[in-house]
């Protein structure tokens, strides 16, 4: 027979029944040679490889239900054998039964493990786009982003762009949303980005419809186009005919030239669409980003000697100021890093701490399986004794705990599914959001989750059955366990849960002391009870008209129930720094040139915001609009810094605007960039007077109770659609809210990791709960014993509540070493709290302390009043 | 019509085969049975896992031969299956009723 033939035949083999398998192949043997003697070998070979693949699924389902069923036909009595997967099935048949036997260590087990493989399974859907995927540029490894100790300008790129060495091009883009007419809907804000020709080149992405930017779409004269993202063209109809057609953005209409393919995205998922403007070569407008793809050849880590030459050549063009001096310290950041790096941190932590609470519960179930193993071992000692072997022994608990692993990993994958949205909202991400998705593969990684986490907690029972001496047991058995020290392994198990408890504990504690420490902080406005909206204007009206529209708004949201004070702002505290421009204080014009911040708002501003006036009066309607100038609001920084122990008020600076402007208000300092800044120099100019509004612009409401805040929004919604219909809406929030972004992900982070740290610390107290009403149950004749010799009863109770105190503690001490080791992952999200901040550790501890301590108690109370005279009788 | 629960194609199939093979009813031959009657090609593994349905329903018998040859497990229709196929056989007739095959031919013609 050909080996070919000979492998069908051993498939059909294994596959057999063995009480059938040889009269079968006997058959078939005969069957393929009759075959072979009247069509010939390749018939009959053909003929054996379909039936063996044929017969394949039917003959395994047949293995399997006869040995679920237990059916055995009666003319196989007595024929030795039996089918392949016997004992694995036989053993799933037993493990089925035991586990709906103990339903409630069954539910613990599963329950238990769902809850470590659910929330892995959730955390790893939201941090796979953010660490696992691939960026979608080709190479992304050859991309980087330019040192910025600040943003570049565009006279800085134009002059630089033939004078790069070592990139193949390089490209630039910065922040550019715009507003997006269409049909008849309202006018709707798009994230979008404005970028240069090359952008797309330097990303190596191609356009799935039309064509990127070419090298004139960027000069003056260019045609203004833009290219849209999947996303849009979807929301646009998904015709390929939108290429060539013309799209009112910002009121003026551009032309479509490409549409990227879907899951393209840059710089973040939410970014709808990219245009080009016209570069001016003299601009010294900011906030440029600089990306470049380094030439075939060059080693994007070693980018150091082109950076020097970039370095020099700017010093021979530019002057820069200490701060934001380009000619130092410049290096290439790999592109991963810019786009995701800050991102980083929030999720490995999340990730760790998951990871941790898998861990915990692969502890608790594997104390759990130690006592079932324990609690059985005289039945497993007589079943040895039978002649079951080792291995036999071991395969039963090992599909045992498949068996758990499985009914986890169903329930965890429901608790990931449910889990996940409010993870992904949750973690600071940002607009990955949009990125995180819910999957099959997910299940499929809770399946493997929970199998490498079922065959770790496999483990602990296996060893104790491989050391343990089964046989012995039998005659221990009889005695009632009086030898029963031993226990080690299980002991072991609580002092690895409470120390990865202590781990999380611990890092949420850090967290909530900086959180606090950071809401401690005043910034300087009311908080609680004001309304923000977020406009942006087009900017095809002029800034006066603009401006007056601005007006028309404010003074329609004035008119709104509940309303006590509202103002439009160019730039809100709390939300970065915003614009500077130089100052010079008339009759010290000796002094150095330096600037401040400088805010355009109108009237009510300061009312509406809370701002404390400290001296002199703030805008009031006889500030009218003049050539010559006008007047100004400062901050108490403002006056500390140019007018050291002198009166301001009354006195006349210059900067900015044309004129000079008299000083007639100093306000209290508020957190003009982030919250943790210093107080910083800041003068405030009317609108009115000005007679000028940038694009974008804030307007808040003061409501008269805090509930309000929130609730006004629609209907500031719907004010400033009615009177300002050009306007488009970027974000409607309240005053709270700024502040919670602007102490940032720490609150995020703490939040989870509080969430986190009580689900270790359930899952601890579980454990700390079995494994000593375990420790308590085995030693119940021992303690019988001493308590009929004498031993008062509250001695029981504290010698046992002691052996869960010991543990604990010592988990503690292993968990504060750990944490010591970890706490740098939270590093950038701590604010004037060490890693090592002992009240942090203390509060940590103590919780998980008294904790343990009533987790033991339970147990211990129960073992002290028990009738020794019942036990003693029971055995 | 009781407990009567319609057999499966192959279960009739296979039902009918060994009753064709009188006597002779094992796996391979109740195979080559119903190929040589339905011409098309089947899979052993396919016939013997429905024979031990059968027999665990209580429609088949198996019993083994101990004679010259090798030994082999034989089936036989019990009367349960022979109710089975009788019930199974009625039905079809009773469906088939008034439906013509000279009006299905000429169908099939188009």
């Amino acid at each position: 027979m050909h080996s070919r033939q000979k492998l069908a035949m051993a498939i059909l083999r294994a596959l057999l029944p063995r009480a059938e398998r040889d009269e079968v192949i006997a058959d078939i043997a005969a069957e393929h040679a009759s075959i072979e003697s009247a069509h010939g070998t390749g018939a009959a070979q053909r003929w054996l490889w379909w039936q063996a693949v044929r017969s394949a699924p039917a003959l395994l389902g047949w293995s399997w239900w006869r040995n679920w069923s237990g059916f055995e036909p009666r003319a196989n009595a007595y024929r030795p054998g039996g089918p392949m997967l016997r004992t694995w099935i036989s053993d799933a048949r037993y493990a089925t039964r035991r586990l709906r036997a103990r339903p409630t260590y069954t539910i613990l087990a599963m329950l238990t493990l769902a809850l470590g493989i659910g929330g892995t399974t959730a955390v790893f859907g939201v941090a796979r786009p953010l660490v696992f995927d691939p960026l979608p540029y080709a190479h992304a490894d050859e991309v980087v982003t330019f040192w910025m100790p600040y943003w570049w300008t565009e006279e800085e790129f134009v002059y630089l762009r033939d004078k790069y060495t070592g990139f193949q091009s390089v490209g630039a883009q910065r922040p550019g949303d715009v507003t997006l007419r269409f049909g008849d809907g309202p006018t709707r804000l798009l994230p979008g980005r404005t970028v240069t020709a090359e952008l797309f080149d330097v990303l190596g992405a191609r356009p799935m419809l039309g064509r990127g930017f070419n090298a004139g779409d960027d000069a003056p004269g260019g045609e203004p186009v833009a290219v849209i993202s999947y996303g849009l063209w979807q929301e646009l109809g998904g015709q390929p005919s939108i290429v060539g057609q013309r799209l009112t953005l910002d009121g003026t209409p551009r032309t479509v030239i490409g549409v990227m393919p879907r899951g393209f995205w840059y710089p973040d998922p939410s970014t709808r669409i990219w245009l080009t403007k016209q570069l001016d070569p003299t601009s010294r407008n900011g906030s440029w980003e600089l990306v470049g793809r380094v030439a075939p050849g060059v080693d994007p880590r070693n980018m150091q000697p082109h950076v020097d030459h970039l370095m020099s050549v700017l010093k021979d063009r530019f002057q820069y100021s200490i701060k934001g001096d380009k000619t130092q310290n410049g290096k290439m950041i790999p592109i991963r890093e810019t786009l995701l790096g800050a991102m980083r941190p929030a999720v490995v932590a999340t990730f760790v701490a998951m990871g941790l609470i898998l861990l915990i519960a692969c502890a608790n179930v594997a104390a759990l399986m130690l006592g079932q193993v324990e609690g059985r071992s005289s039945e497993l000692a007589v079943r040895a004794a039978l002649g079951a072997s080792r291995r036999r022994l071991t395969q039963q608990l090992v599909v045992e705990a498949l068996l758990v692993g499985v009914g986890a990993a169903v329930i965890g994958g429901a608790l990931a599914a449910a889990g996940f949205r409010f993870l992904a909202s949750s973690l600071p991400i940002g607009a990955w959001r949009e990125n995180a998705t819910f999957d099959w593969t997910m299940f499929v990684v809770a399946l493997a989750v929970a199998i490498g986490a079922v065959l770790l907690v496999v483990l602990v029972p296996a060893i104790s059955l491989w050391r343990g001496d089964i046989r012995g047991t039998m005659s221990s058995a009889r005695m009632g366990g009086i030898q029963g020290r031993g226990g080690r392994l299980e002991q072991g198990l609580v002092v690895a849960q409470v120390a990865l408890a202590m781990l999380i504990v611990s890092g949420a504690a850090l967290l909530v002391r900086s959180v606090s420490k950071l809401y401690a902080i005043n910034p300087g406005v009311e908080t609680s009870s004001v309304s923000v909206l977020d406009i942006l204007a087009s900017s095809d009206e002029t800034d006066a008209a603009r401006r007056q529209k601005i007006e028309e708004v404010n003074a329609a949201l004035a008119e709104l129930p509940g309303v006590r004070a509202t103002a439009a702002t160019g730039k809100l505290p709390l939300r970065g720094k915003g614009n500077s421009f130089g100052i010079t204080v008339e009759g010290a014009e000796s002094q150095e040139r330096t600037t401040t911040y400088f805010r355009i708002v109108t009237r009510g501003y300061f009312d509406a915001m809370g701002i404390k006036l400290r001296d002199g009066r703030t805008f009031d309607i006889s500030d009218r609009q003049s050539d010559s100038g006008g007047v100004v609001v400062i901050n108490e920084a403002l006056a500390k810094k140019y007018f050291p122990g002198e009166n301001p008020i009354g006195r006349r600076v210059r900067g900015g605007f044309t004129g000079s402007w008299e000083i007639i208000g100093v306000v209290a300092d508020v957190s003009e960039g982030d919250l943790t800044d210093d107080p910083e120099p800041a003068r405030y100019y009317s609108a009115e007077q000005v007679d000028w509004f940038g694009t974008s612009a804030t307007l808040v409401a003061r409501t008269n109770r805090p509930e309000d805040a929130a609730r006004l929004l629609d209907s500031m919604r719907r004010t400033v659609n009615r009177v300002a219909p050009g306007f488009a809406i970027q974000e409607a929030t309240t005053m709270s809210r700024v502040l919670d972004t602007a102490v940032g992900p720490a609150k995020q982070v703490m939040m989870l990791l509080a969430l986190l740290s009580t689900l270790a610390m359930v899952l601890g107290a579980i454990g700390i709960y079995g494994v000593i009403s375990h420790f308590a149950a085995r030693r119940k004749r021992d303690w019988a014993i001493r308590v009929a010799l004498g031993l008062p009863t509250s001695r029981v109770l504290t010698n046992i509540v002691g052996q869960g105190a010991s543990l604990v503690a010592l988990g503690i001490l292993v968990g504060v070493i750990g944490t010591i080791a970890l706490a740098r992952l939270l590093t950038s999200f701590l604010y004037e709290v060490g890693t090592l901040d002992p009240i942090a550790l203390a509060t940590a501890s103590l919780v998980l302390l008294l904790l343990g301590i009533a987790a033991a108690f339970i147990p211990a109370h129960r073992a002290s009043t028990v009738d020794p005279a019942l036990v003693l009788r029971e055995q | 019509m009781s407990d009567f629960t319609p057999l499966g194609v192959l279960e009739e199939q296979v039902l009918v085969a060994v009753l064709r093979t009188r006597g002779e009813a094992y796996g391979m031959e109740v195979r080559r049975e119903i190929e040589r009657v339905t011409g098309r090609d089947l899979a052993i593994g396919a016939v013997y896992a429905t024979l031990d349905r059968l027999e665990q329903k209580g429609l088949l018998g198996s019993k083994r031969t101990f004679s010259d040859g090798p030994s082999r497990r034989l089936f036989d229709v019990r009367p349960k299956g022979a109710r089975a196929l009788a019930e199974t056989r009625a039905m079809r007739e009773r469906l088939w009723q008034g439906v013509s095959v000279n009006g299905l031919l000429a169908l099939a013609r188009g």
